[in-house]
C-alpha cells in the first residue's frame, strides 16, 4: 500500500497540474475517512510548503440529497487556501481545472475562534460577518466519480471560491431565494436552506467537525457552507451570475 | 373537418370529460385519455376541461379562481411543451389551514408549495401589462397545493392533465395576507420540510421566473376563452419547488421568504 504522504502527493499533483487520476478506492479499497481526512491534511501542508496561505474551510455533501447520492449521513470538511480565492467580476480560466463545476453558497468570516460542540446562538456570536458565495468544485478523479474517503482526501472537491458582499452577520440568511445564471438564463433556483435546513447548523457542524481533527476555526477564516443547489458545469465563454434575495450578487466570466 | 369528422371529435371530447368525471365521482382513477384526442391537441384538451367546469357550475360549485401549472421549465421539457396551463379553482377545493386534509378527498395527492395571489379588482383583459397586474392584485399569501391526478399511476401527457383540470385537487392557503409592495416575489426563497427535513427547497423565479409572469399569462389567457379573473379571485400562480408525495400522516410546512408559513397536515 502507498504511504498516506505518498496519496497526498498525488492528489496534490493531481490539482496542482488539473489532471485526472483513478479514484484512490478502485487500488486501496481499505482506505477510511480518518485515512482520507489525514491524506486531505497532508495534501494541504504541500501547499502550505509552496507558500499558499489558510483562508478558512469548506463544507459538503450539505444536504440530504447529496448525502443520500454519497450513501453517508454526515457532511464532509476541506480546507480553504488564498490561491483558491478567486476575484469576484473577474475571469476564471477553464484549463486550470479538470472538469470544474460552480454552486452558489453562503460565506461566513469570522470574528472569534470556534471548536468543538457549539450551539448555534454560540456560532452565531463568533461571525464577523456573512456573503453571498459561490464555490468552483473541480474533483480531480476522472469522470467526477468517487467513494466518501476519495472525496476527503481530494480536498472535498474543493478547487476555487468567490465572496460578495458582506452583510452583518445578523442578517436573516434562513431562506434566501437565490437564482445562478449563465448568459443571463436561469439554470439553478433554490433556496439558503437547502443547507442543512439553516446555513449556521453548517457553521455549528464545521466546528465539530474540525475539532475531531485537533484543529478550530480562527478568527478571520471563511467557512463555505455548502451548495444550495445542484452544481453546475462550467465551459469557456460564460458569463455566470448569481444573485442571493436581499444579499446581492456576484458574477464571473468563464475563459478557455 | 367534414361534419362527420367533428360530429366524432366531439363525442370523443364528451367521452374523456364523462371518463374524468366519474373518475372524480367514484375516486377510482381512469386510463389515460390522450387516445381519445389527438396527440398534442391542446384545445381538444380544453373543450374536455370546459365541459367539467360547466358541469361543475351547474351543480352549484362556486368558482373562486384559477390554477396554472407547467411553470417549470423542465416539467414543461418533461411534458413536451413550451407554455403554462390552467384549471379551476372551485370553493370546495380549499381547506382550512389547522384541520387536517382527508387524503381520500384527492386522489393520488402530492404537495406543491405556492404562492397564492388573491385580487382586490378585476383583471380582465388580453392587453395587460404588470403594471395592471400591481393595481388588481389585493394581496399574496404562501399555500400549499395538493395536486392530484383522475389518471391512474400519474401517466399524463399534456392532453391528459389539461382535460383534467390542470391535475388540480386541493389547497390550503397561509393566514397571513401580505402586499405586493413588502415581499420579493421573484427572488423569495421557499423551503418546504417535512418534520424539520427540508423537501423540497426553490424560489419565486422557478415559477416561469416570477409567479407575476405566470398569473399575466393566466390573466390574459383568461380574458381571451371568456372566463375573465375577478375581483376576490384567488390565484395559484405555480410550484416553487419540486412536487412532493403525500401519506396520510404527513405534515408539511411551507415557509415563503417575506411571506410567512402555512401548514398542511394530512389524515
Amino acid at each position: 500500500m502507498t504511504s498516506l504522504a505518498g496519496i497526498a502527493q498525488i492528489v496534490d499533483e493531481a490539482a496542482r497540474t488539473a489532471t485526472p487520476i483513478p479514484q484512490l478506492t478502485d487500488s486501496q479499497p481499505s482506505l477510511t475517512v480518518d485515512d482520507a481526512y489525514a491524506i486531505q491534511a497532508l495534501s494541504v501542508a504541500r501547499r502550505r510548503a509552496r507558500g499558499e496561505r489558510r483562508a478558512g474551510f469548506k463544507m459538503g455533501l450539505t444536504s440530504r440529497a447529496k448525502m443520500a447520492q454519497v450513501g453517508v449521513s454526515e457532511v464532509v470538511w476541506g480546507r480553504l487556501t488564498d490561491a483558491m480565492r478567486l476575484e469576484e467580476g473577474a475571469v476564471l480560466h477553464r484549463a486550470r481545472y479538470v472538469h470544474p463545476r460552480v454552486e452558489p453558497e453562503v460565506a461566513y468570516i469570522l470574528k472569534k475562534p470556534l471548536e468543538g460542540d457549539v450551539s448555534a446562538a454560540e456560532a452565531l456570536a463568533a461571525v464577523e460577518a456573512v456573503a453571498p458565495a459561490m464555490e468552483i468544485i473541480d474533483s480531480r478523479y476522472r469522470c467526477f466519480k468517487f467513494a466518501l474517503p476519495d472525496v476527503i482526501a481530494d480536498n472535498s472537491s474543493s478547487s476555487g471560491f468567490y465572496v460578495g458582499g458582506w452583510a452583518p452577520a445578523t442578517s436573516d440568511v434562513a431562506n434566501l431565494g437565490i437564482l445562478m445564471e449563465v448568459d443571463g438564463r436561469p439554470v439553478q433556483v433554490g433556496s439558503t436552506a437547502a443547507i442543512l435546513g439553516n446555513p449556521i447548523r453548517s457553521l455549528v457542524a464545521a466546528a465539530r467537525l474540525v475539532a475531531k481533527a485537533g484543529e478550530r476555526l480562527e478568527a478571520g477564516d471563511i467557512v463555505l457552507a455548502g451548495g444550495a443547489t445542484a452544481a453546475y458545469p462550467l465551459t469557456p465563454g460564460q458569463f455566470v451570475q448569481t444573485t442571493f434575495q436581499s444579499l446581492g450578487r456576484l458574477s464571473f466570466h468563464v475563459e478557455a | 373537418m367534414t361534419t362527420l369528422q367533428e360530429a366524432a371529435t366531439q363525442a370523443a371530447i364528451r367521452e374523456a370529460a364523462d371518463r374524468l368525471h366519474a373518475a372524480a365521482a367514484n375516486g377510482t382513477p381512469t386510463g389515460p385519455i390522450r387516445d381519445l384526442l389527438r396527440e398534442g391537441d391542446v384545445d381538444a384538451a380544453y373543450a374536455v376541461q370546459r365541459i367539467n367546469t360547466e358541469r361543475a357550475l351547474a351543480a352549484g360549485r362556486r368558482l373562486v379562481g384559477r390554477k396554472t401549472g407547467l411553470t417549470s421549465v423542465a416539467v414543461q421539457r418533461q411534458l413536451g411543451v413550451n407554455q403554462p396551463d390552467y384549471g379551476m379553482l372551485f370553493a370546495d377545493m380549499a381547506r382550512p389551514e389547522g384541520l387536517d386534509v382527508a387524503i381520500a378527498d384527492v386522489l393520488q395527492p402530492k404537495a406543491e408549495a405556492e404562492i397564492a395571489f388573491v385580487l382586490g379588482r378585476d383583471l380582465d383583459g388580453e392587453q395587460l401589462t404588470v403594471a395592471d397586474l400591481f393595481r388588481a392584485v389585493e394581496y399574496a399569501v404562501p399555500a400549499i397545493e395538493i395536486v392530484g391526478s383522475r389518471v391512474a399511476g400519474w401517466d399524463i401527457r399534456i392532453t391528459d392533465t389539461i382535460a383534467d383540470n390542470a391535475s388540480s385537487g386541493l389547497y390550503v392557503l397561509g393566514s397571513r395576507p401580505t402586499r405586493l409592495t413588502d415581499f420579493d416575489p421573484r427572488l423569495c426563497g421557499m423551503v418546504m420540510e417535512k418534520k424539520g427535513e427540508p423537501v423540497s427547497v426553490g424560489a419565486g423565479a422557478a415559477c416561469l421566473g416570477s409567479p407575476l409572469t405566470a398569473i399575466l399569462w393566466l390573466a390574459k389567457v383568461m380574458a381571451r376563452v371568456g372566463l375573465p379573473m375577478r375581483a376576490g379571485d384567488t390565484i395559484l400562480s405555480g410550484a416553487l419547488g419540486p412536487m412532493v408525495a403525500v401519506e396520510a400522516g404527513d405534515v408539511f410546512d411551507v415557509r415563503i421568504d417575506g411571506l410567512g408559513s402555512v401548514r398542511a397536515a394530512f389524515a
